[in-house]
């Protein structure tokens, strides 16, 4: 019985045009309901309810969803355990700092924020829908992206040759360095206009702040970029999930020798997942640079930091898109609400890790999805079946 | 049908592996012709799983002894296991390595991967290769688990499955691939004496129906004298005699590595395992 795929293919397939747009489609959803976010929910919640706090919390919420899922096409999907998560989101979060910073100097002679309506959470400021600091900012964001995901390249290397404990290690390290690098080896941000005129391009790129931080950067990030990037990074994820690329990234996890003998090239897809991860996670830390309050500085995207996500991805489950969401959602608002013992965080952390290894070591979901019946069956006595094989 | 004039599709000479000191595979030599059912066995320790981890790429041969795997005009030698596998290798593993987080569809679906065309970004846009190849293979997937009688559970995760049925899927999942050549690593084992008439049946069933050619590792020797043509035998790495399964029966260097030299002491403890 010969059996061509793209000839059964061809004849199951849906007309072009049609797929064309249900392929598309959802992107261009994404972008509407980023929009409605940004000129609806911000200034209700901010002007007519007055929670500015919460306005606060739902973007860094977003922000920590795209990291959490990010890293869940490593962690989660490749079952390639790495602890330096939040390296990627320092890299991309001082090239899209530098570019904004620098080329807003460049483009208007100050850093001042100069976006459209799209962009900042401020209120009360009178702005056009769209100026050219926008793309700018965007152009960054992508920028930061790349940069990330060429750094995710370098450490997928090794994950090739190394495993489990080995592999974890060397994220540690290369999170470390990154840290280490841009506090130590960075001169002072730049702030006069002639002086920034005048330095050429690849100085300007070691003017980031050192240990004291990169300050005074324009707030742009907004509902619309942050709910942007996370209906986006979820779509992405969720498609590659679905879809031939997303089985053989599990396969990896569940068996790499099977999974190369089933013709998956474990070399390839182990790199892709680094790179895509370390883009969006890149793409991640532009937007955190950019938000109200935050001052960037790279100290505060160590270890812990990466730690924080990793426990998001445990959690919800090692390869469960929507337990990485919810494990997000929970872990950025329960430490405000608990505001007073916030510092025994990490101790807490640290047991429900613990605890989540000895008992239930994929986590609270697994693999599954929450409306998947799978992710409930160990709740549920699945131990019953499992009993049936031997 | 062996006696075919026609290139071989899987040709094996001069294959030697050796692990420091210890020669796990000497000189392994082996013509398959398309179509031919041919079974591999040997007391254990023999080497035979080590002949099919050097030929699908889990070990290199040794190198400079003239060493030669060819598949259907292609050489296979040097070549990663993805790559063997997509070349129409496939195999299925003595200890049971499925995806067990995947459902039982997943983890054959997954094994049509090497056929799919469609790039990451074409899953991502969900273009319309996407989808029809994605349907494709779904549809591809239940046909075989329907033929291995596993449809029925396709939505369970793989570890859930009895121990028969696990073994089954490998064979289903190995099939996914579209392969030439098809190397079943102890099919039989752990299954019970109904199960394993049911085996027989299906592995002549899927030789038959799906153009492949099979070479088979089983310890059960009534299975494997049962469906074999050819047999080969393996003792210390060595082949030691080849031929019909009544020749190789009536073989004295098989009934010595098996059961142990005519002249050693009377008590049993020579053998290996037994038939």
């Amino acid at each position: 019985m010969a059996w061509s795929l793209s000839s059964r293919a061809s004849q199951l397939g849906p007309p072009a045009a049609w797929s064309l747009v249900r392929g598309v489609l959802p992107f261009l959803a994404c972008v509407a309901v980023a929009i409605l976010a940004q000129v609806i929910l911000k200034p209700f919640l901010i002007t007519t309810l007055g929670w500015d706090f919460a306005a606060k919390m739902i973007v860094d919420v977003g922000i920590n969803i795209v990291l959490a899922v990010s890293l869940t096409l490593v962690n989660g999907f490749t079952g390639q355990f790495s602890i330096g998560h939040a390296a990627f989101m320092a890299v991309g979060g001082y090239t899209a700092a530098a570019i904004v910073y620098y080329g807003s100097y460049r483009i208007a002679g100050n850093p001042d924020l100069a976006g459209g309506v799209l962009s900042s959470m401020l209120v009360g400021r009178e702005a056009p829908w769209f100026t050219p600091h926008d793309l700018l900012f965007l152009v960054a964001m992508l920028a930061g992206g790349v940069v990330a995901a060429l750094c995710g390249y370098l450490v997928g290397l090794p994950s090739l040759r190394l495993k489990g404990d080995y592999l974890a290690i060397v994220t540690l390290g290369f999170g470390e360095i990154v840290r280490v690098l841009i506090q130590s080896q960075t001169g002072d941000v730049l702030y006069d206009p002639e002086e920034i005129a005048q330095t050429p391009a690849w100085k300007l790129a070691g003017s980031l702040g050192g240990s004291l931080g990169f300050s005074g950067l324009p707030f742009y990030t907004s509902f619309f970029w942050v709910y942007l990037l996370v209906l986006v990074t979820l779509l992405l994820a969720w498609r590659i999930k679905n879809s031939s690329y997303g089985r053989a990234l599990i396969s990896i996890r569940e068996d790499e020798i099977a999974s190369e003998a089933m013709g998956v090239d474990t070399t390839r897809f182990k790199i892709r997942a680094f790179v895509l991860s370390a883009f969006l996670a890149g793409c991640a830390g532009a937007l955190f640079a950019h938000t109200v309050g935050v001052q960037l500085n790279a100290a505060e995207l160590g270890f812990v930091k990466s730690f924080d996500i990793i426990i998001m991805v445990v959690l919800g489950g090692l390869g469960s898109i929507s337990g990485a969401v919810i494990a997000a959602i929970i872990l950025t608002i329960l430490p405000e609400a608990l505001r007073g013992v916030a510092e025994y965080r990490m101790v807490a952390y640290a047991v429900a890790l613990i605890v989540m290894m000895l008992v239930r070591p994929k986590g609270l979901l697994g693999v599954h999805e929450v409306w998947e019946r799978a992710a409930w069956d160990w709740l549920l006595g699945a131990s019953k079946r499992k009993g049936a094989g031997r | 049908m062996t006696l075919k004039a026609s290139a071989p599709i899987l040709e094996v000479r001069n294959v030697s592996k050796t692990f420091g000191g210890l020669k796990a595979v000497t000189d392994f030599a082996l013509e398959l012709h398309k179509g031919d059912l041919q079974g591999l066995i040997g007391p254990n320790g023999a080497g035979k799983t080590t002949c099919f981890n050097l030929l699908t790429g889990v070990y290199r041969p040794d190198a400079g002894v003239g060493e030669r795997i060819v598949l259907d005009g292609q050489s296979l030698v040097g070549l990663r296991p993805s790559r063997i596998a997509a070349q129409g290798l496939s195999r299925t593993f003595q200890n049971i390595r499925l995806f067990g987080e995947l459902s039982v569809l997943d983890n054959v679906k997954l094994a049509c991967h090497v056929r799919v065309t469609y790039s990451m970004l074409g899953g991502v846009l969900r273009t319309a290769g996407c989808l029809g190849q994605e349907a494709a293979i779904t549809e591809r997937a239940m046909e075989l688990l329907r033929l291995f009688d596993l449809h029925d559970r396709a939505a369970e995760q793989g570890r859930h499955l009895p121990y028969g049925a696990q073994r089954r899927l490998e064979i289903a999942r190995a099939l996914a691939t579209s392969p030439k050549v098809l190397l079943l690593d102890e099919p039989a084992a752990g299954m019970n004496p109904q199960e394993k008439v049911e085996l027989a049946k299906l592995i002549r069933r899927v030789r038959d129906e799906f153009d492949v050619t099979i070479l088979l590792i089983e310890h059960d020797m009534g299975l494997v004298m049962d469906i074999c043509e050819r047999i080969t035998v393996l003792d210390y790495g060595r082949t030691i005699a080849s031929g019909t399964p009544a020749h190789v029966q009536a073989d004295p260097r098989v009934i010595q590595a098996y059961l142990g030299a005519v002249d050693d002491e009377p008590a049993p403890a020579a053998g290996g395992t037994h038939a």
